[in-house]
């Protein structure tokens, strides 16, 4: 089963880029998984579902602003997902694009094995490199999930 | 009316927030949109290297990166007071069509496409791209998707990255294209011509044979008689890349035509307490308010801009379309907000076949593609037309070229203006002695917001959902009297 592992956000736009730091956490780690790609995107909708295109498995990693504390880890299937960049209003959100690729013929992962995991911002408006301390500290709880989600799928096919 | 002064959105970050003030008598009296502040961009850049810059404001848009890596990269050729070769010219707009192209066609498919195509009163549900792969047919899904999927390959063979390019450089690119690159281009090319008269074809035949539609494009509602903003080149025909910018009045009659770095003779900026986002007015006529007409300095910046802005398209099928709109539409200008749709279509058109033009170039696979910068830098000015309006990067440095200070004036921002006056007409249409008609007051804002396709953070803050809008209907005093969101999650 071939998985990837995508870390969306804005580099440049504090804790908005809490999804990128995940998965250069993970980088290392999954780095002899012949299975598993591990990257990095910034654009939702049709663009992100044309990143999901030849693989059997997805797991999205972003920042989500839904009111909890900062640093709560959520995990979120592609219906009803508030993140910051699954979705675009230049275009479409997640569930009508992946529904759009499909209908285009588009090899696509289907929706239950679609895993989007939404860490809590405080700040993703400030222009700033680092992640805010609260954010950052949720970074080992979400890459031990993502491992643990990727061991969990290795048993099914 | 009383003034109001609405606190920023701390919430629901990105969406956009509409407040509507009724006067005494119940009729709309004011309707502001207001848009989250970014903060500290300029602080963030100031003491950066220069060079580092398109790659840096290349981010703070996931929508158009391409337009600013571009702006970005020309400033940066004004700074160092370098003339890139002619062959890094070519590159670069030949990169920018295949990047327009690609931009428009995902614009017009899925969100221009479901308004008309699905007609306005289709339940909410189909008006989306899935509602017009079931009335027009499977086959445009495959279409669409591959039209996208060639843009960004290309768009990733030529600038050396997908999405963010890193290949701007002072005085020309990093890279050039091998010939076999180059024939790819020009195939590629061919099917992307052929696709955009298949959209013009289809805009004809879905939208044009229906009276309806028509007559919806030409609804006054829908109607600003605003200054029109586009760059032109030496023939005044529609540019992306380069040329002069051109203003041209309600009627008809050109106000300005001026060089991008003069720009702040011509432009100047208005400021509102209840929005972080400035209005940029034209500076020669003056700020008279949200209200449009010759004496009034609003101006437009948009696909259809461009097009009221020019004299012309420079390939023969884009100005064919170019004239046969101004024809339908009763001569120029033509200030149906809803026409910016099709304005899009014909520089869709004009972008594809200028692809071919620039991909056919003999100097376009030539090895000489950039020019080392010798001079000093001091201050530069770059501009390239956004799909979304007129886009402007100013920097200034010292002489070791750091940056000292930093100004840009996105696409969306020239429009502030006009879209506040689309939404509080829309508003108007719909509320009356204080009858508000619930129903069609969120389609009708949004088919009017849509048009501009405001990036409204101009972040990556991809929204959540298809443009979330909370509407705030409001008393004389302040109180809410309703409230109306959509999309919201």
């Amino acid at each position: 089963m071939k998985t990837l592992v995508l870390g969306l956000g804005n580099p440049l736009l504090c804790d908005d880029a809490v999804g990128l730091h995940t998965v250069r956490r993970l980088q290392p780690l999954l780095s002899g998984a012949a299975d598993v790609e591990v990257d990095e995107d910034y654009r939702g909708g049709l663009r992100l579902m044309e990143r999901l295109i030849g693989f059997d498995r997805a797991i999205i990693v972003d920042a989500i602003c839904s009111g909890a504390a900062p640093g709560t880890v959520h995990r979120l299937s592609p219906d009803g997902i508030p993140t910051q960049h699954s979705a675009s209003a230049h275009d479409a959100n997640l569930r009508t694009a992946l529904e759009f690729g499909r209908q285009a013929g588009a090899q696509l992962p289907a929706d239950d094995r679609i895993l989007l995991i939404g860490i809590e911002a405080s700040d993703v408006l400030s222009f700033r490199e680092s992640l805010t301390p609260e954010v950052q500290a949720a970074i080992p709880g979400a890459v031990r999930m993502i491992l643990e989600e990727l061991e969990a799928g290795r048993g099914k096919t | 009316m009383n003034r109001i002064s609405i606190d920023p959105i701390t919430r629901l970050e990105g969406h956009g927030k509409i407040d509507i003030f009724l006067n005494d008598d119940g009729d709309v009296a004011n309707a502001y949109l207001q848009v989250p502040e970014l903060r500290g961009f300029e602080r963030f850049c100031i003491g950066r290297q220069a060079e580092d810059m398109p790659n840096i404001t290349d981010r703070i848009c996931g929508v158009c990166p391409e337009a600013h890596h571009m702006a970005s990269t020309k400033a940066l050729d004004a700074l160092f007071h370098v003339d890139p070769p002619p062959t890094a010219k070519k590159l670069r707009e030949l990169f920018y069509s295949i990047f327009y192209a690609t931009d428009h066609t995902t614009h017009f498919y899925a969100l221009a496409g479901p308004d008309f195509v699905m007609g306005p009163d289709a339940p909410v549900a189909e008006r989306n791209i899935l509602g017009v792969i079931k009335k027009v047919g499977m086959d445009i899904a495959g279409k669409v998707l591959k039209m996208r999927h060639d843009g960004h390959h290309l768009i990733k063979m030529i600038g050396g990255r997908p999405v963010h390019p890193n290949w701007g450089l002072p005085g020309g690119v990093s890279r050039g294209i091998t010939e076999e690159q180059r024939e790819e281009i020009e195939r590629l090319g061919r099917d992307a011509v052929e696709f955009a008269k298949f959209s013009i074809q289809l805009f004809n035949d879905i939208v044009l044979g229906n009276p309806a539609y028509v007559d919806l494009i030409k609804n006054d509602a829908f109607v600003h008689n605003t200054y029109n903003m586009g760059t032109v080149d030496a023939d005044n025909h529609v540019n992306f890349y380069d040329g002069m910018i051109r203003v041209v009045g309600p009627d008809g009659k050109e106000h300005a035509k001026y060089h991008a770095k003069d720009y702040r003779e011509y432009v100047a900026e208005h400021v509102e307490p209840w929005s972080y986002l400035k209005f940029p007015y034209l500076k020669k006529i003056g700020w008279k308010g949200f209200t449009d007409g010759i004496g009034s300095g609003i101006y437009k910046a948009t696909p259809l801009s461009r097009l009221n802005a020019a004299d012309g398209m420079a390939t023969p099928l884009a100005q064919a379309e170019y004239e046969r709109m101004y024809e339908v539409l009763g001569g120029k200008p033509v200030n149906h907000t809803l026409a910016t749709h099709w304005a899009r279509l014909i520089e869709l058109l004009y972008a594809t076949e200028h692809w071919i033009e620039l991909a056919t170039d003999p100097e376009i696979t030539g090895e000489n593609f950039r020019v080392l910068p010798t001079q000093t830098p001091n201050e530069g000015v770059g501009c390239v037309e956004a799909p979304r309006g007129t886009l402007t990067h100013h920097y200034w440095t010292d002489e070791r070229g750091i940056l000292t200070r930093v100004n840009l004036i996105v696409g969306t921002t020239n429009n502030n203006a006009a879209i506040n006056m689309s939404v509080k007409k829309a508003a108007q249409g719909l509320i009356t002695k204080n009858k508000v008609v619930t129903e069609g007051l969120l389609n009708t804002i949004e088919m009017g917001f849509r048009a501009y396709d405001p990036c409204m953070a101009c972040a990556t803050h991809a929204l959540p959902g298809q443009m979330p809008l909370e509407v705030t209907i409001r008393a004389p005093d302040g109180t809410v009297v309703e409230r109306l969101s959509k999309n919201l999650s």
